[in-house]
């Protein structure tokens, strides 16, 4: 796998002030990049200054190795992108847009935009105008228009803000099928985790300018260790009697019974001493952390290194 | 660079504004017609075959009040009477008489103001060519094609001078027609009596029509290049628009006021504006040539583009 987006030490500033401090990470062929963040961390700032918006104070973006800085045309015209929302000339119609956009890019034909229209569902209301559509048609006629000159990379900044169940789940397999069947690298960013969690095969957490953390999904959920929940008789007694065996774990009192952070091959050693002291065990678990559990950890978690 | 240019046309003839300003000027140029045709003369002069000895009573008038004033007024207000002196001379001598129809010709150059109207429209168009995008939020979309901010600029600006040309197109094609149906085509060709620097030169009147359009519209330009100017700085469409059409409806006059205690008012671009100055008439303020002019011209406008590229250049859009 090599890398087409490769971001270098970036740093932003703005009026002296460090709005986006030293990130570097590269974003690969066929893989889903999620860049996660609470609101201001600098998402949308990182996402700006990728596609050329935004100048770099510091550093280098490179897009299929030409960087943005000094190469602009021949980097940029590797990307696809809607940055926020996918704003198009409300007065002409869908077509009228995509026809605008594709005039300014090489070699994109009738037939392209055919398909591409073909493509995100749009065929019955491409020629009515843009100010009749509704969100989601305005979410699939940006992806449209992203997709026109067949990109390398595509950017979607917050690509499910506003949409219906239907719609997210729409968007997400479109993005999951570009990355997959057309090898594209695309870059997701979004503060709605669950979101993250489904579509993204890597994970970038941004928080006030700095990149916290960039995991694998699986990972970056899971941690090695994992939280088992013992559905039991009586959750006292039972840590009586594990607590010698297993000093080092911590159990922890919940309403239906315990909950202990161990291995995956300690679960049978821990049923054999329950069952050998008469508990009686209804049902185990694995409790995996949400997204969100994670993204709160990981974040206070630095916050509190960040403060110090 | 070509669909560019095809692109900002389709942004904005597909909007409905587009046409009503087109459709104002019709309108007002019909009207204007229906005034002139319907008013007590019906536009027709009385036939007066003394005109001759009219002629040398009014200049004998003329340089009566000429001499009057001479040494009371600044010398340049007396070119007035030289010109018509000269004129009214030159008819008697050529046999024109000043007595003609009124025709095709004597309608579009009372029409000439309308050539405002398309100003006005051109600015509006200017100041919304960049502004716009950034309230639409298009502006994000259209930055990130392989095409450097430079060439979008270039070609929006080439966009305004195209749409400026189609009005004038419009009014010159328009008004000629209906002139030319209301009052008809001229019997004898009559020409324009061109007075410039002390000599009386014939011109065709389509070719001084065209010529006065031609130079009328420089100050359209300027000012519709300032609108473009702020637009592209400020990212703001009302102001570009407000300071643009004020500085339009007054700059001359404010000029004109500068111009009367201070020398440096040529330096204003309203002073420069006015080419026909040069070819009809007396400078603004002595001292004055064409080619100080043009160079005025060319300064404002290479500080208004660079100050224009410079900054879209530079922005961060983060509209």
């Amino acid at each position: 796998m090599s890398a087409v987006v490769e971001i270098q030490n970036v740093t932003k500033k703005i009026k002296g002030k460090t709005i986006i401090d030293q990130i570097s990470f590269d974003v690969h062929r066929g893989e889903v990049f999620g860049f996660l963040g609470p609101n201001g961390a600098g998402k949308t700032t990182t996402i700006r200054m990728i596609v050329g918006l935004m100048g770099i104070t510091d550093g280098d973006i490179k897009i299929a190795g030409n960087s943005i800085k000094t190469d602009f045309e021949k980097a940029v015209k590797h990307i696809g992108a809607i940055v926020e929302n996918p704003e198009m000339y409300k007065f002409l119609s869908g077509y009228d847009n995509l026809v605008h956009f594709a005039r300014m890019s090489s070699g994109v034909d009738k037939k392209k935009i055919a398909e591409v229209v073909e493509l995100v569902g749009l065929t019955d209301r491409i020629k009515d105008k843009v100010k009749t559509y509704s969100l989601g048609m305005r979410q699939r006629l940006g992806l449209a228009q992203c997709l026109l000159h067949d990109p390398d990379i595509l950017i979607l900044d917050e690509p499910t803000n506003g949409l219906d169940p239907a719609g997210i789940r729409e968007i997400r397999d479109h993005i999951r099928m570009l990355a997959r069947e057309r090898n594209m690298a695309v870059i997701v960013s979004s503060h709605l985790l669950a979101e993250m969690e489904m579509m993204c095969d890597r994970i970038g957490i941004i928080q006030q300018g700095k990149l916290v953390d960039v995991q694998l999904v699986h990972d970056f959920v899971n941690g090695v260790e994992k939280v088992f929940e013992f559905e039991i008789s009586s959750g006292e007694k039972a840590i009586e009697i594990l607590k010698p065996t297993y000093p080092h774990i911590s159990f922890e009192l919940t309403s239906s019974g315990l909950a202990a952070t161990i291995q995956k091959e300690d679960v049978p050693l821990v049923v054999k001493s329950l069952v050998n002291e008469d508990i009686l065990i209804y049902g185990i678990h694995e409790i995996t952390k949400s997204l969100e559990d994670r993204f709160l950890e990981v974040t206070t978690e630095k916050e509190g290194v960040l403060h110090v | 660079m070509f669909k560019l240019i095809q692109n900002e046309l389709l942004k904005i003839f597909k909007r409905p504004g587009t046409f009503v300003m087109i459709g104002l000027l019709i309108l007002i140029t019909t009207v204007a017609g229906a005034f002139i045709k319907f008013q007590s003369s019906g536009g027709t002069v009385p036939d007066n075959t003394e005109w001759k000895q009219g002629l040398q009573m009014e200049n004998a008038d003329l340089k009566k009040q000429m001499d009057e004033l001479e040494g009371q007024v600044p010398a340049a207000e007396l070119t007035y009477y030289k010109e018509q002196i000269a004129v009214n001379e030159y008819r008697i001598e050529h046999n024109l008489s000043p007595n003609v129809d009124y025709s095709v010709w004597e309608f579009v150059t009372d029409l000439l103001p309308i050539i405002e109207f398309a100003g006005m429209f051109t600015i509006i168009i200017a100041a919304g060519i960049v502004a716009s995008e950034f309230n639409w939020g298009t502006i994000k979309l259209l930055l990130i094609r392989p095409i450097n901010r430079g060439k979008i600029l270039v070609s929006k600006y080439a966009t305004i001078l195209i749409f400026a040309l189609i009005l004038l197109a419009v009014t010159f094609a328009y008004s000629s027609l209906l002139g030319l149906a209301l009052f008809g085509a001229p019997d004898t060709s009559n020409p324009y009596l061109n007075y410039h620097q002390g000599t009386v030169k014939e011109q065709s009147m389509f070719v001084h029509l065209v010529i006065t359009y031609g130079l009328q519209s420089i100050s359209m330009i300027m000012l519709a290049t300032m609108a473009f100017m702020i637009s592209a700085v400020f990212r703001n469409s009302s102001l570009a628009i407000g300071i643009s059409l004020f500085l339009m409806f007054t700059g001359s006059q404010i000029t004109m006021l500068v111009a009367m205690k201070f020398d440096w008012a040529k330096y204003i671009l309203f002073a420069n504006t006015d080419l026909t100055q040069y070819f009809e008439g007396q400078p603004l303020v002595e001292g004055m040539t064409l080619t100080f002019s043009i160079i005025m011209l060319v300064v404002y406008f290479a500080i208004f583009q660079f100050l224009a590229h410079f900054v879209f250049k530079k922005r961060d859009v983060a509209a």
